[in-house]
Order: structure tokens, then sequence, then C-alpha cells
């Protein structure tokens, strides 16, 4: 090889994407932590909403005030923090590891590889989240059909907010990428996560108006008031709740997209 | 072929790189030699595009690194043989990176088997001994066939086979015609693996020759002669138009004349001589008088 290699010859765009996103792909299924997340993520809620389903249709007296997609939603917050963990490693790990370099070396477009990670683990987080959505209705409705508590899934609104039920993962699994990469330490990238999620939820108690005015802010009241069957009224609407809720991993993913040019590997 | 012009990387108040150009060109095994904290693998990180320079450019193939489309085609690097993610298998880590080039399964296939890692492809890499990591290393490095290659340090904590293995590989591929530029903080290394040098020290050049050239203009060589009467002795060697060092011991250090000669002199004149022994320098303490910070180092150590 005297001869000197031809440079750059140009690669369509739409191949290069395809090539950095089935790189993200591989390196996503060639670790264990994968699959222990997502077992989490998938098992733990549907498991809960079957719980807390056989606890509401066995509380004495009639209670039918209560949402029954409630449980669905609850069981699903437990999964959060599971799939956020998957999101913040896939960055966390390579910045740990000095993988990073290697990665930057073979993309030096790095917001590619950002935008790859994000959509290969959004991609997976969203059809679990889809599938235990869908699994923990049909089990709580299931539960509580027996007490007459139940909807169907033709109910008006029901299926809209069962499909929004499943974007929970999807939206924190894409912040937790978007943390890993701004955080670039596991630890601090969880709990950067936590804190984003959990910590301005408490703001929903101070005293009325401002817990609403302020909670209807925050990613966890988004999420209940786009799930819910009855929205609540001091809330943003669903619609407007449903860009809340997305504004979060966009965001972060924004920020994200600012920094990782801007610092050396 | 890599190019560095007035290269200058500060990282706040410590400036690591200083004003740095060199070029490193095809053909050869270029060593690029300092103590550590020099600026090697600060400079190399430049150059693969992964620290953006504070001045000054470094460019491969005529291209500054971000520009380049599939760069593991035009660059291969082997920076830290341990950046890699431990739960992965080898054939993953390899593959991962390969699909991020358009590099195919069979090149991945075929860097196991160059590298001799086949047997332990499908093994996770937490445990695969620092020489394993090396190998796989250069498995990265070597997937894209690219004409420049750049390793930093490569032979540290391994074993003397696979210092050979390493040492043998760099030189077929610039052999092969290719750019290879390694790092090393040993002369001793660099003197055994480099047809050229670059030697830098607080991230400033020192020396861009060839090895022989170095070797030959450093080499500090004389003779040490011991006698009961140095002091003459000495005004005649001196006379003769040589240099007369005199040592800490009372011994004389002769440079300008060898020692069969000054043997034959103090004869002429009836001194005896207790030692007569041609000293030179080892190539690594030539390499240290060069670079003056790690002679500090050596002083305060010792």
């Amino acid at each position: 090889m005297t001869a000197p290699v031809p440079l750059a010859a140009p690669v369509p765009l739409a191949v290069r994407a395809r090539d950095v996103l089935t790189s993200e792909w591989t390196k996503l299924r060639s670790v264990r932590s994968t699959y222990w997340t997502l077992l989490v993520a998938v098992v733990t809620p549907i498991g809960i909403s079957a719980l807390v389903a056989v606890t509401l249709a066995h509380a004495p007296g009639k209670q039918p005030s209560v949402d029954p997609l409630l449980p669905g939603l609850i069981s699903q917050e437990y999964a959060v923090l599971a799939v956020g963990v998957l999101g913040v490693l896939a960055f966390s790990t390579e910045y740990g590891t000095g993988l990073i370099r290697t990665t930057f070396a073979a993309v030096p477009r790095r917001r590619a590889v950002l935008a790859a990670k994000a959509a290969v683990i959004g991609a997976l987080t969203l059809v679990a989240g889809e599938v235990v959505a869908f699994a923990s209705f049909a089990l709580v409705q299931a539960v509580l059909s027996g007490k007459h508590l139940s909807v169907s899934l033709s109910h008006p609104g029901v299926p809209g907010a069962v499909l929004a039920d499943g974007l929970l993962l999807f939206v924190v699994a894409t912040m937790g990428v978007g943390l890993g990469a701004i955080v670039r330490h596991t630890a601090g990238g969880i709990a950067a996560l936590v804190g984003l999620i959990f910590l301005p939820a408490i703001l929903g108690v101070l005293p009325a108006p401002w817990g609403a005015r302020v909670g209807r802010f925050t990613l966890l009241d988004a999420v209940r008031q786009v799930t819910a069957l009855h929205p609540a009224t001091d809330l943003f609407a669903p619609a407007l709740s449903l860009l809340v809720l997305l504004a979060w991993p966009a965001l972060t993913l924004l920020a994200a997209a600012l920094l990782i040019t801007r610092r050396d590997a | 072929m890599i190019e560095v012009d007035q290269l200058v990387k500060r990282f706040g108040a410590v400036t690591a790189v200083d004003g740095l150009s060199f070029t490193v060109r095809p053909g050869h095994v270029t060593g690029f030699l300092g103590p550590n904290g020099a600026g090697k693998t600060t400079t190399m990180r430049v150059i693969l595009g992964l620290d953006a320079p504070t001045s000054g450019t470094a460019r491969v193939n005529q291209k500054s690194y971000p520009e380049l489309i599939r760069p593991l085609h035009q660059v291969g690097a082997l920076l830290d043989a341990s950046a890699l993610h431990p739960g992965r298998t080898a054939t993953a880590h390899l593959a991962s990176i390969a699909q991020s080039n358009g590099i195919g399964r069979g090149r991945v296939a075929e860097m196991l088997r160059l590298t001799g890692l086949e047997a332990v492809a499908n093994r996770r890499l937490k445990g695969f001994s620092l020489g394993m990591k090396q190998r796989l290393g250069i498995a990265v490095a070597l997937l894209g066939d690219p004409p420049v290659l750049m390793f930093d340090e490569p032979v540290n904590g391994l074993d003397t086979e696979g210092i050979a293995w390493i040492r043998q590989f760099m030189r077929a591929l610039a052999a092969d015609g290719r750019t290879v530029l390694v790092s090393s903080h040993l002369m001793s290394e660099m003197a055994q693996t480099a047809d050229r040098l670059i030697v830098i020290g607080r991230g400033r050049l020192i020396a861009d020759t060839t090895t022989a050239q170095l070797i030959e203009s450093s080499t500090r060589k004389d003779v040490l002669v011991r006698s009961p009467r140095a002091a003459e002795l000495a005004d005649l060697i001196k006379a003769r138009g040589a240099t007369v060092k005199p040592e800490e011991d009372g011994g004389l250090a002769v440079t300008g004349l060898d020692a069969p000669a000054v043997g034959d002199l103090a004869a002429e004149h009836g001194i005896a001589v207790h030692a007569l022994i041609p000293r030179s320098a080892s190539l690594e303490e030539a390499y240290l008088d060069l670079t003056g910070e790690s002679t500090d180092f050596r002083a305060a150590s010792s």
C-alpha cells in the first residue's frame, strides 16, 4: 500500500446514520446491564400494577372515584429508575473507561453519536414502555372487572391514556442519555436524573394555587395529567402536558449536544 | 502523513504543548519520544480531534481530523488499551467500532486472527491480560486498513514476547509504506524500533532527526584515566589538544584522545597509569541529557 489512499470518498448521510445506529445498537445489546435494567423495567411495573389493582379491588366499600388507569401509571414510575440508569450508562461507562475516545475517533461528529445512542435507547424503551403499559392495563382491568371498576380499551380516552403511559420510560431513558453525556459519570448522572425527576415533585406540595402552578411543569405531574382519564383542572391541558413531558428529554439532549462538541474527550 | 504546525494546548494554567511543529512521513517508524508529561499523549489526542488545540493545527492526510469521513480508513490509533467495556466480548467490541465506519464482519474476524485473539474472541474483556488488550487495541487500529497509524506507549506493561511482537509488527506496517508514529518515554525502546525520532520535552520540540544521527551526535565518549601523577599527565594530554576534566575521586575524564593514545603518552613520559577505561554514555543517558528536565528528576531520585 504505497499509493496514497483516496481521501474520504463521499458516503451518503443516510449510510453514515445507519453505520452509527448499528454501532450503538451492537454496543447496547452486547452488555449485560441492558438486559438487567430492561428486565427490572418490565417485570417490576407489571407486578406492582397487579398488586395495586388487587388492593383496590379488595378495599372496603365502593370507590367509584378511583381512576381505573392509575395502578398502571403508578407502577411505571417504579420502572423509571431502571431505564434512567440504562440511559445514563450509555455515555457514563464510555467516559469512565476511556472508550469514549475510541468512539469519537471513529465518529468525530459527536452529535451523531449522541443522537444514535438516544435513538437506540429511545426505541428500546419505547417498545418496553408500551408493552408494560398495555400488559399492566390488561392485568389491572382483569382484576378490577370483578368489582365492576374496570374500563375497556374502547372507552373514549382510554387508548390515548394507555399509549401515553408507555411514553414515560422513553422520556426518562433518553433524558438519562443526555445527562450521562453532560455529567460523564455514572453516579453523578443517576443523581442528576433522580434530582430532576423527583425533587421538583416536592414543589407540588406548596400551598394552593402555587403547588399546581409549579407542579404542572414537573415531569411526574405532566405524565399523570397526560395519562389521566379525568385530567386535573388546575394543571395544563393534556396536550400541553404532553409537550411539557417531551420537553424534559428534549432540553436535556439539547444541552448535551451543546456541551459534547465543546469539551475535550 | 501527519503534520503538526505551531500546536499549542493549554489546560487552564498548564501548557501541555507549547508551539510544537513536526511532520511524520510514510514508510518509517517514527518514534515520538519524551519524558512522562512532555505532551506526547496530548499531541496525539489533538491529532485525533479529541482535544481541541488552543492554537495551531494538526492535520492528517492534509485534512483536519473532524473533516474525515469514516476516519478509521485514514487513521488507526491505539491510545489506551484498557479503554474498553469489561462486559463486552472481543468480537462485540471490535464489531461495534467497525460498524461505525461501515467495516464488515469479515474484517473483524480477520483482525482477530491477525492479532492472535481468535481463541478468545467470544470471551468478555474483563478477563483479558494487558497483553491481550494491547493486541485488541492494535486490531481496532488496523480495522480500516489505514495508511496512518499512531500508538501511544504500546509496549508499556508488556512482557518480552509481547514487546518483540509489537516491535516487529510496527516495522512491518512501516515497510508496507504506512506512516507509523509511536510514542515512548524510553529511548532504549525507540532505538530498537524507530528509524526517525521526534523528541519533545515540556511540550516543545527538542530534536527531529534520524535515530542514527541522534545516537551519533549525542552519545558522549571519553576515557577515564587514573594515575599517581595525574596533574602532570593532564598537562601532557592538554598539550595534545584533548580535553581533560578532573573527576571527584581524582580520576581524569579525557575526551579527544583515545585510550591507546593516552597510554602511549604516559609511557613516553614514564608516568604510571593505574586505570585506563574507555567509557561511552548509554543512549538512555544521552537522551536524558537532551531532555533537561528528566536529568533533574534523575538527580533527585538517585
